[in-house]
């Protein structure tokens, strides 16, 4: 059992080591600007990728402010797509699975928002026509992606690839989460750093 | 901050695609008295793009320069912006052109203003009907890379009335097109690469090829431990910059070897940004100052020197002349606990040179470039 635990854990440093530290740091700008130009937040992806979108729109939402909630009156706006089971349940009846993620960000898209697309495989139909409407409209693609990558990886501006061997999905989703928590902690901690710079000049 | 007005328009459905009738801009009808079909119109449109401080390696985006050898520049946008509102009015059979003055013509190449006339004439946007505004958050010629965010603004504004959305390397390069080639500015691309882009970055402008953006991944610490240090006053003197870069321009081959120092010395910078050596930037901006003062006689001036020497003996640490020199802004970085002192000394010497204008600017950087921040409602098919 501990051989098994030791042997996960070892592949999920190695993973961890390599990566793509760059890419990161220009997710986070991205998501900067679009804080600037008060835009929206646009994430979402296929299965434990949509938990993931979730999870981490509430801690968007809410967690990175909630050190000082009432002193920040201008907060992000991420929203998870599709926002409710009907518009996933009617677009992949009426028109087609693949269209359940661009389908509903056509709806909302402006030239100020920003994406977060997150596939393992990078290569989901549905989240590639996501991407290419987005790509479409100049507005900047993050792409949480996997294994090699895929078309993901090829048509995002920012390339967070976490590299395994194909099907690793259990590796590449826990990366992904840490990802996303990383960006959380960031922007909470940035927040909090100009609070006390506010406070301080006052 | 601009503020979206919630559900108040239908979004633009890709680039483009807008039918024919939309390129040309809104048509009045066809017949005298006909009545205005308010659906064909593109509606109102607000762009915002940021103005910048360039720290070094200004002048080695001309081609004069980067024909020859590697031209590089850093620099970051700042807080402060450039408004372009391009409106229909389809009720007024004329092109109504609003910034410091206001034009009213039949066609756009009876117009004064430059860079409107030509960027008018050259997307073919003769069709009259139609409202240009400029508002900004200071006056031109300071040395922020104005009349280029502007450029860059006019040019996402009217490409977005015509149905069209364009990356931030076309939008720069369509910039840089409409100010170097088609109303001959004697300036370089960087101004209009920064705004476009938007946030920390190099920028290296080659002899063949695109240009390269590296962005500087600066974290919040260190970034606002630089804006802490940053000071920028304006002095009060608008530049005449067209004069300054003929001259400048003129005088590259000469210089070339000044030149290429300025350009090699952007990566050292670099490091000190990610470094967080705020002294050591302060140390660079002070050589390539001193360079900088040497590549054409008008960059400075005795009153520029006066204020900046001031800045030095009260405490900054360096700093230079935004811009192409000759004026507007007076950069400095200096520790917090002189800043004060710093303060007075150029209050004091801007009243001695009876600087009627001189003013402290307070600035943050940003890291957004050129936003489409407003769009009145869409043709529902575009």
């Amino acid at each position: 059992m501990e051989e098994f635990i030791r042997g996960f854990v070892g592949d999920v440093t190695r993973v961890m080591s390599a990566l793509p530290v760059q890419e990161i740091a220009r997710a986070i700008n991205v998501i900067q600007a679009v804080y600037e130009r008060d835009g929206r937040i646009y994430i979402f992806g296929n299965g434990g990728s949509l938990a993931l979108a979730t999870h981490w729109v509430s801690d968007f939402n809410k967690t990175v402010f909630s050190h000082n909630l009432e002193s920040h009156t201008r907060r992000f706006q991420a929203i998870r797509l599709p926002s409710t089971e009907e518009e996933l349940s009617a677009w992949a009846n009426d028109v087609g699975y693949e269209m359940v993620f661009a389908g509903p960000l056509q709806n909302y898209l402006q030239e100020t928002d920003g994406v977060i697309a997150i596939s393992s495989s990078g290569n989901s139909q549905n989240i590639v026509k996501a991407v290419e409407l987005a790509k479409r409209r100049n507005v900047p693609v993050i792409g949480l992606s996997g294994f090699d990558g895929g078309k993901l990886n090829e048509l995002a501006d920012v390339k967070i690839v976490v590299q395994t061997e194909k099907g690793k999905y259990e590796i590449v989703e826990g990366i992904h989460a840490v990802i996303l928590h990383l960006i959380t902690k960031y922007f909470q901690d940035y927040f909090d750093h100009q609070l006390a710079r506010r406070t301080a000049g006052a | 901050m601009p503020k979206r007005l919630a559900g108040s328009y239908r979004r633009a459905e890709g680039p483009s695609t807008a039918p024919a009738r939309f390129r040309q801009g809104p048509r009045t009808g066809d017949r005298r008295g006909a009545p205005v079909d308010w659906d064909k119109l593109s509606l109102m449109i607000l762009v915002r793009a940021p103005l910048r401080i360039s720290f070094v390696g200004g002048g080695t985006d001309l081609p004069e320069f980067y024909r020859k050898h590697p031209g590089r520049v850093i620099s970051v946008t700042i807080d402060k912006y450039v408004y372009v509102l391009v409106n229909p009015t389809p009720l007024v059979d004329k092109f109504t052109i609003k910034y410091q003055r206001t034009e009213i013509v039949d066609h756009p190449k009876d117009l004064e203003h430059t860079r409107l006339r030509a960027a008018l004439l050259d997307l073919g946007m003769v069709q009259s009907g139609l409202e240009v505004g400029s508002f900004a958050d200071l006056p031109a010629k300071t040395g922020l890379g104005s009349s280029s965010s502007f450029s860059v603004a006019l040019l996402r504004g009217l490409h977005a009335y015509r149905g069209r959305s364009l990356s931030n390397r076309d939008l720069a390069e369509e910039a840089s097109r409409l100010e170097i080639e088609l109303v001959q500015e004697p300036i370089g691309k960087q101004d209009q690469y920064a705004a476009a882009f938007g946030g920390f970055n190099v920028f290296q402008f080659n002899a063949h090829g695109p240009v390269d953006v590296s962005p500087v991944l600066l974290d919040y610490r260190k970034r606002s431990a630089l804006e802490e240090h940053l000071l920028l006053f304006f002095t009060g003197i608008t530049r005449p910059a067209a004069s300054v870069l003929t001259e400048q321009r003129s005088r590259v081959e000469e210089h070339f070897e000044t030149y290429v120092a300025m350009a090699e010395s952007v990566g050292e910078f670099a490091r000190r940004v990610l470094e967080g050596d705020i002294r050591g930037m302060a140390h660079m901006l002070h050589e390539g100052w001193l360079r900088k003062r040497s590549l054409a006689s008008s960059v400075s001036s005795s009153v520029l020197d006066g204020l900046y020497e001031a800045g030095l003996s009260a405490g900054a640490w360096g700093g230079k002349i935004l811009g192409a020199g000759g004026g507007g802004c007076l950069l400095l970085l200096a520790p917090p606990s002189a800043q004060a002192a710093v303060r007075r000394a150029l209050e004091g010497r801007a009243a001695q040179e009876r600087l009627a204008g001189f003013k402290e600017i307070g600035v943050r950087t940003v890291q957004s470039g050129t936003d489409l921040v407003y769009r009145d409602q869409q043709p529902p098919v575009y």
